[in-house]
């Protein structure tokens, strides 16, 4: 049983400045690298109506220059230090990170806090990063086969456009951006009083502490940024649709559902509904569609998880000559027979050993911890999470998941989304180009950055370099299987 | 704020004192049977991870059955003697773990990880699907319809349209030059041919088992010998492969994709293996001209032009061989303005030596990253991994910093002369053909044309005559029959008035060719063979390159018999058409 391992607690100190930054530090001396991230309260939920896209436009002229940094010398700082970064926006945040010899942590605090206080903006680098971002968009979304579909499906789940519009935005809305947007949107939400600071690695505290307050507290603090509208009806806002994707080979489906927000106790049950359902070889799906039936090449699923009403998805792919709609039946009894008996008893042993397994597992990495702890109190006010999140997952009860997947999965009010092949002369292509938003989320880049966290095609991140690695053996890297692509969790876009 | 605390924010900040990287210490142990045990003591976590590595990958799959490799290890966890899939799946699910195989270029890996509570159970569960895998008709039978399925999905990518090209044309018949199955490959591949597989290169001298995590050494030695110890030594196999041809020329291969949102471009040249002495020199360029978002390529393509969302270099440095390339998806009507600004870049890296200040920065790069890598033990297996399956020197990570440091700017621009030769590159560019030969004509006068199968189009401007001379001279062949014997024959094509004239000798029965046509890659020919003194008429389908040939070959009342080989008359491979 994994309850006979031992964590010892995360060393946290939090403070915050006067001006309303809030700090976490967490020393490690294990290897001599520090991880800095720096979250700000602002993603593509708060975007304006004609303006999707922009909150990832912005996090890319966060790398255009700032009052004493020239444009692109973020990275050629970074890199030449030998570090390494990125900045990435999701629905709920956009981030900014990078992990450098323990040496430079002054370095990746001095350019941080640069960019906070003093960002510069040209029309040259706005329209150069808006032709890179638009490139990014073709690159994993439009170039893709069904990760379009992945947008559509939200805007089929959520009602209020705020939840539904994807981060990657439309092209039309990405053309429209101004120099004026670049710098009313830096005032509004890049301050410190709407920002959380994470140091995790290899540092003294006290030195730590006083490189912060010479780098940050001077910078002022503004009035507080309107909060996001993101209400939303409990009704999903369209249940079927065709999407007619020209480069698929072959026919899929996505099934999404709206679920209760990030660490609700249905949150909670739910997530782990998930798993049984769809994670790994041993789940319920897999074993029954792929294994049993053997009716679909893959199945697979994620979850968007927001502070707001969220996300489930599962997405299949059927063999040629199956029927879809009596695999769907069968995705739709497993879930109905998991809301019936509920979990068994080895199910609810293997969610507590790879719930243990991966919060350890996840630690071993300073940036990881980084993130994390930003997270946390950026959305919750609370960085010990970081070690007190687990029991909240481990508290949960087979009753509770039944209960969860009785009131919000084996119902009704869902969405499916029918994947079809279509040519560019077909003439289903202009239904396809009518619908309401056009596609916008990308998917993997072209080469993985091993460091970066998986990021799933539900909410892709955005982020500014397409790899940041050494880029040693890239090539090597088997290709990736398109049928494999769907990961859990809410991921951002790159820079 | 006063003005001396501004001041002080103009400039980068130096650096605090350096903290010393305390490098892992391994300790190594070769167990009877010859198989290398590496262990690495890391107590920062109640964690360990497992990877037995085995020196052979896709590379050595049979040449008729690509793919081979990649297909076993999908099926090392589908039921061992004790264990049926499912039990499998259940077992790792329970302990929380993971159990992943899969195979590269050069070797193949079975990974796992676990808390250290469950230690013993998942090496126990890698030892058993490593070496006791049984591969069950019908699990095999699972695999190769969904691998073929998945085949068709990753002809959807344009990015493994364009690796699937530069393989082909970089690496000929170097078997590097496979990146993916065939439909008639996995038809092929039976139980069979999967233990024959593993029963040949699953063996423990050709082996390494590597360790990371919080483990009590004496103990886990112990274990590793009760679960290793038995498993029986082999003939380790070769790395004798056929070099890749020499590239003369420069050359693009369209790849014609319609509707594309963008065009696919990689730039190609010959490369190094991985322990090539040009490696730290090679590297070091790299890092000025392409390996991150500093680069030149990233800054010129990206920054400067806006003509794409990424523009970098990549050094693929294998064993037995290596290429390296510029790659960057670009929107379509910039095609050629990127290709110009490439061309520009791989010819300035030649002419000009870096500067000092480039220099530095990269070195400063790869150093600092280095330890970034040893963060996790996943990260440290992988660094320790390359050094075993390379063959690299047993100091390689206590050294690697100062090789970097060592690299001068007289080197870098002697490997570069060296390697990247604009002249000799192929351009592969996956994208809508309609709307890019006229923008790629200024930077290659040959262009060939494929369709997303990867066939040739008979469109391009190599007529069949031309294609025929080109694939002219002998071919040494070898016919599989349904018994699984494989029978040596000889193809001679000779160009003739109307496409090709020839003959076909085996032990079977030999015969003139009645007729014979190429278009594109693809061979189409009848032969008459004398067969025990009987005319029979045969029929062969094939698909060439210029050293490889495969296809099968039709009997009257026979099944289809498959066939492979490769030009014997190699001098005449490098006839241009």
């Amino acid at each position: 049983m994994a309850d006979r391992f031992e964590l010892s607690p995360t060393p946290i100190k939090q403070f915050t400045l006067q001006n309303g930054l809030r700090v976490v530090l967490s020393p490690d001396s294990a290897v001599p690298v520090v991880s800095v991230a720096l979250y700000y309260d602002v993603g593509s939920r708060n975007e304006k109506t004609g303006r999707t896209g922009f909150a990832h436009l912005f996090e890319h002229m966060m790398f255009q220059g700032s009052e004493n940094v020239p444009k692109a010398a973020h990275f050629q700082y970074i890199f030449n230090a030998g570090g390494t970064m990125n900045g990435t926006t999701s629905t709920e945040r956009t981030n900014y990170f990078e992990t450098l010899p323990a040496s430079h942590l002054p370095l990746a605090l001095w350019l941080e806090s640069d960019r906070m206080r003093s960002l510069k903006v040209t029309q040259e680098n706005l329209d150069n990063q808006r032709n890179a971002v638009q490139e990014e968009k073709r690159l994993r979304y439009d170039n893709q086969p069904y990760v379009n579909a992945f947008l559509r499906i939200n805007e089929l789940i959520f009602k209020n456009p705020a939840n539904a519009h994807s981060t990657i935005g439309s092209m039309e809305d990405l053309d429209a951006a101004t120099i004026d947007d670049v710098q009313e949107f830096f005032r509004i939400y890049y301050a410190p009083n709407n920002a959380v600071l994470t140091i995790v690695g290899d540092f003294e505290e006290q030195e730590a502490t006083s490189l912060v307050n010479k780098y940050f507290a001077g910078i002022p603090s503004q009035p507080a940024p309107p909060g996001a509208d993101i209400g939303e009806p409990d009704d999903v806002a369209r249940t079927q649709e065709v999407f007619h994707d020209q480069l698929a080979p072959a026919p899929a489906f996505v099934l999404g559902w709206k679920i209760p927000p990030r660490r609700t106790p249905d949150f909670y049950a739910l997530s782990l509904a998930a798993d049984l359902l769809f994670e790994g070889d041993s789940s319920r799906l897999y074993q029954k569609l792929v294994k049993g039936d053997e009716s679909v090449v893959s199945i697979q699923g994620g979850i968007d998880e927001r502070r707001g009403p969220s996300a489930l998805y599962i997405f299949a792919l059927p063999k040629p000559g199956e029927e879809v709609a009596t695999i769907r039946d069968q995705i739709f009894a497993e879930i109905h027979a998991l809301r019936t008996s509920g979990p068994s008893a080895e199910e609810m042993e293997k969610l507590r050993n790879s719930l243990c397994n991966d919060v350890v597992r996840g630690r071993q990495s300073t940036m990881y911890r980084a993130q994390r702890l930003a997270e946390y109190t950026l959305y919750d006010s609370d960085p010990t999470l970081m070690d007190s999140e687990l029991d909240h997952y481990l508290s949960i009860t087979p009753e509770q998941i039944r209960s969860s997947v009785e009131r919000f999965l084996d119902i009704e009010n869902r969405v499916v989304l029918d994947i079809v092949p279509a040519t560019s002369t077909d003439e289903t292509q202009t239904e396809a180009a009518a619908s309401p938003q056009p596609p916008g989320e990308p998917k993997q880049p072209a080469a993985p950055a091993p460091q970066v966290p998986a990021q799933p095609p539900t909410q892709p991140e955005v982020r500014a370099g397409a790899s940041i690695g050494a880029g040693e053996n890239r090539t090597e890297q088997q290709p990736a299987d398109p049928s494999q692509q769907i990961e859990r969790g809410s991921g951002p876009l790159h820079t | 704020m006063t003005n001396t605390q501004q001041e002080t924010l103009k400039q980068p900040p130096p650096p605090l004192p350096p903290r010393p990287i305390k490098l892992p210490t391994t300790s190594e142990t070769t167990l009877r049977n010859g198989l290398l045990v590496v262990v690495v003591q890391d107590q920062r976590l109640p964690l360990v991870s497992y990877r037995l590595a085995l020196r052979s990958g896709d590379a050595h799959d049979p040449a008729e059955l690509p793919g081979l490799a990649d297909m076993l290890t999908g099926l090392l966890t589908e039921g061992t003697q004790s264990r049926t899939s499912r039990e499998i799946a259940d077992e790792v699910a329970r302990l929380g773990a993971t159990l992943q195989a899969g195979a590269n270029s050069d070797y193949t890996t079975v990974a796992a990880s676990s808390l250290t509570t469950f230690s013993d159970e998942i090496l126990e569960l890698l030892a058993d699907v490593a070496l006791r895998p049984v591969f069950p008709e019908n699990e095999v039978e699972l695999t190769k319809q969904n691998t073929k399925e998945s085949l068709k999905q990753q002809r959807a990518q344009p990015s493994f349209l364009a690796t699937e090209m530069v393989a082909k044309v970089m690496f000929g018949a170097h078997p590097y030059s496979v990146t993916a199955p065939t439909p008639e490959a996995i038809d092929a591949t039976t139980r069979e041919k999967l233990i024959e597989f593993h029963r040949s290169k699953f063996i423990p001298n050709n082996a390494v088992l590597l360790v990371a995590g919080d483990v009590e050494h004496h103990s886990l030695l112990q274990r590793i010998e009760s679960l290793f110890g038995n498993w029986q030594p082999g003939e380790v196999p070769g790395d004798e492969f056929p070099a890749p041809p020499p590239r003369t020329s420069r050359a693009a291969y369209v790849i014609d994709r319609p509707g594309s949102a963008q065009a696919n471009i990689v730039i190609a040249n010959s490369g190094i293996r991985r322990t090539s002495p040009d490696y730290f020199p090679l590297l070091v360029m790299h890092t000025v001209l392409g390996a991150n978002a500093s680069s030149r390529l990233f800054m010129n393509l990206r920054e400067e032009k806006g003509y794409t969302y990424g523009a970098y270099s990549s050094l693929d440095a294998r064993r037995t061989a290596g290429t390296f390339r510029a790659t960057a998806e670009v929107r379509t009507p910039v095609t050629g303005d990127s290709l110009k600004e490439f061309f520009y870049e791989l010819g300035r890296i030649r002419s000009e030596p870096v500067s000092e200040k480039e220099l530095a920065d990269a070195k400063s790069y790869l150093t600092g990253v280095f330890p970034i890598r040893l963060e996790t033990q996943e990260g440290l297996i992988d660094q320790l991994l390359q050094i075993k399956m390379f063959g690299l020197p047993d100091n390689y990570l206590d050294t690697y910093r100062s090789h970097i440091q060592s690299v001068t700017r007289e080197q870098i621009q002697v490997v570069a002369n060296k390697y990247v030769r604009p002249d000799e590159a192929a351009i592969v560019i996956v994208g809508d053909a309609a709307q890019l030969t006229e923008q790629i004509k200024p930077y290659a006068e040959d262009i060939q044309f494929y369709n997303t199968a990867g066939k040739k189009k008979s469109k391009s401007k190599g007529s069949s005559e031309e294609s025929g001379a080109r694939y002219a001279g002998n071919w040494s062949l070898q016919i599989d029959t349904p018994l699984g014997q494989s029978i040596p024959a000889t193809l001679t094509l000779l160009p003739g008035a109307n496409g090709l004239t020839g003959k076909v000798e085996s032990e079977m029965g030999s015969g003139e060719l009645i007729s014979a046509t190429v278009d594109g890659e693809s061979l189409a020919a009848v032969v008459s063979l004398d067969v025990a003194g009987h005319a029979i008429e045969a029929n062969i389908a094939a698909e060439l390159t210029d050293n490889q040939i495969e296809g099968t070959i039709n009997l009257q009342d026979a099944p289809a018999l498959t066939f492979s080989g490769i030009r014997t008359d190699a001098d005449q491979a490098q006839v241009q058409s």
